[in-house]
């Protein structure tokens, strides 16, 4: 049986504010869920998974506190789950071949340009992965990201230099 | 003096205080390799937000978006789990539906007692209960049936549409049990342009999927009533 969760609507929008404002982050959300995956397909369903845990979860978001580092934090976490779950080797081989076809709607330089980052972002390691995409994709504060990642500055700065540091030689001098 | 790498990354995304900088500058100014390193890392960085920036600017694709401009979101589906646990997440997701419908569907239903909710969930009463029961499919009144079919359960369920909600109800040993519920589209009493939703064409597919077979014809729905829609 398949069970169905009733989201309380406000009369006036028909929507409440939360849909509202979480509607107004999916953009974001999504640019986060590629830098993450390095995978269009899998960038989306890592947004309806995290869709799915903020609206089952939304009793525990306070109103008044920043949505976006909720969902970031939410995504990041669901991300964990997934790659955990899922065979690493596997992975790595797939996403290989996958990542070369994979592009956005956008036209073929920005695609390219895409698949070279995609690339590079793939070599790194989640821990690296995660800070790089926190501050250089979403432009978030160090402390917003080491807030989001639960990790101290040092730590978060640490990881953000060595992943850097990676890309640079990954994507050459071209960086 | 010796920069560390952390402290020259944090200086070229200006996420240094004003002293730490200044200090970070004078080394700069000493050391072109260091100053080579601060644009290195700029030039990382706007790769890196202008590869990724198309993505936030194509439009979000319908299925993530209806997530939540629908009043209704799908449960993901669960793996098998014991039966305790199970027979707790349902109730709990009962109790969670009986609390909005006081807020989605509560526009008219509570008053009217059109739903119940029972220790197994949402259960349809008076008028939907009466019309699910007896009217046939397409025949006018305040709640109006869509199509009837036998679920892959065996059991029967009909689509239903009013003005207060639409729905699929499933017959069950203890009455027309709600699987899904969302707000009415059909015009209240007293006529009134009623927007067309995406509500029929969801819950007709919710209903395809649910179908064991096709929907009942006309004969078919008049034995169901007759026999009290009691599954074979």
């Amino acid at each position: 049986m398949n069970l169905i969760r009733f989201i309380p609507a406000t009369r006036k929008t028909g929507l409440a504010a939360f849909e509202t404002e979480l509607l107004a982050l999916l953009p974001r959300l999504r640019r986060f869920a590629r830098s993450l995956t390095h995978d269009g397909a899998d960038a989306d369903d890592l947004c309806q998974v995290t869709i799915e845990k903020a609206l089952l979860a939304r009793g525990s978001w306070q109103v008044g506190t920043r949505l976006d580092s909720w969902m970031y934090r939410i995504m990041r976490n669901a991300w964990i789950d997934t790659a955990r779950a899922r065979s690493r080797a596997a992975e790595t081989f797939v996403a290989e071949e996958a990542g070369l076809s994979v592009g956005g709607t956008g036209n073929a330089e920005a695609r390219v340009a895409l698949n070279e980052v995609d690339a590079a972002m793939r070599t790194l390691p989640d821990e690296q992965r995660e800070a790089v995409a926190l501050v250089l994709v979403e432009g978030l504060a160090y402390k917003e990201a080491a807030e989001i990642l639960d990790i101290p500055m040092g730590t978060l700065t640490s990881r953000l230099v060595r992943g850097r540091q990676a890309l640079m030689a990954r994507l050459g001098e071209a960086a | 003096m010796t920069i560390e790498p952390e402290l020259l990354m944090a200086y070229a995304d200006g996420a240094l205080d004003p002293l730490t900088t200044k200090r970070v500058e004078r080394a700069i100014a000493n050391d072109p390799a260091l100053a080579e390193q601060v644009a290195r890392h700029r030039r990382l960085k706007s790769k890196l937000s202008e590869a990724y920036a198309p993505i936030a600017d194509d439009p979000v694709p319908d299925r993530l978006a209806a997530m939540l401009t629908s009043n209704v979101v799908q449960m993901p589906k669960r793996p098998p789990r014991a039966r305790r646990v199970s027979a707790a997440w349902q109730s709990a997701a009962a109790m969670a539906a009986c609390l909005v419908v006081g807020v989605v569907v509560g526009r008219g239903m509570d008053r009217e007692g059109s739903v119940m909710a029972t220790d197994h969930g949402l259960y349809a009463a008076g008028s939907l209960a009466q019309a699910l029961d007896d009217q046939a499919s397409g025949a006018k009144g305040p709640v109006r049936i869509a199509v009837s079919f036998r679920a892959q359960d065996n059991g029967f369920c009909r689509v239903f549409q009013s003005a207060e909600a639409d729905g699929i109800a499933c017959r069950d040993p203890k009455g027309w049990a709600l699987r899904r519920t969302m707000p009415g589209s059909a015009p209240r009493s007293g006529g009134g342009y009623v927007q067309a939703g995406s509500s029929d064409v969801e819950l007709m597919a919710t209903a395809q999927n649910m179908m064991a077979d096709m929907p009942l014809d006309a004969a078919g729905e008049k034995k169901a009533i007759a026999s009290h829609w009691r599954a074979r």
